[in-house]
């Protein structure tokens, strides 16, 4: 059970990261990124690091989603 | 009894896992993509707080307590970015 989830998360880390390079909308593929280094924290927390995996939610899934959704506004409002 | 309680939410969060990520990828719109996004952080939260129950330690408690706080925060932020007052 343990090996079939973690084997679950890494293919949704691969499928986050794909899409995070390949949408064409740049919102979704912000959330594609977030939802990357979420299943990263949760991988960290099956290898036994639960330091490294609040660290990676707190500045991987909440902090730099917020700068780049600033950013992704900042520049399309420059753009208009 | 216990077994097979946690052997169910094991399989129920693994096919959560898996209709989310399919919502992700065939996703239409980006609201779609959006609310994939936050199905899976409640989906992530579950399996870290079963995990911290399977193992028996209470440090990834704490882990789930702050991922919850930060990926509501996320989320909040995204819809604040949808409704165009960011």
């Amino acid at each position: 059970m343990n090996g079939l989830l973690l084997y679950l998360l890494c293919f949704s880390i691969l499928v986050s990261g794909i899409l995070a390079v390949s949408l064409r909308n740049l919102l979704a593929a912000v959330a594609s990124a977030g939802l990357a280094s979420l299943f990263a924290a949760v991988c960290y927390i099956f290898l036994g690091a639960p330091d490294v995996a609040m660290t990676e939610a707190s500045i991987g899934s909440g902090l730099s989603v917020l700068i780049f959704l600033y950013a992704v506004r900042r520049t399309s409002a420059a753009r208009e | 009894m216990g077994e097979i309680i946690l052997c169910a939410a094991a399989a129920l969060i693994f096919f959560g896992i898996v209709l989310g990520v399919l919502r992700l990828i065939l996703g239409r719109a980006a609201v779609d993509r959006i609310a994939a996004v936050d199905m899976l952080t409640v989906m992530s939260i579950t399996l870290i707080a079963l995990y911290a129950h399977f193992v028996g330690r209470a440090v990834y408690l704490d882990v789930a307590l702050v991922y919850g706080a930060l990926s509501f925060l996320a989320v909040l932020a995204t819809a604040r970015y949808l409704e165009r007052g960011f």
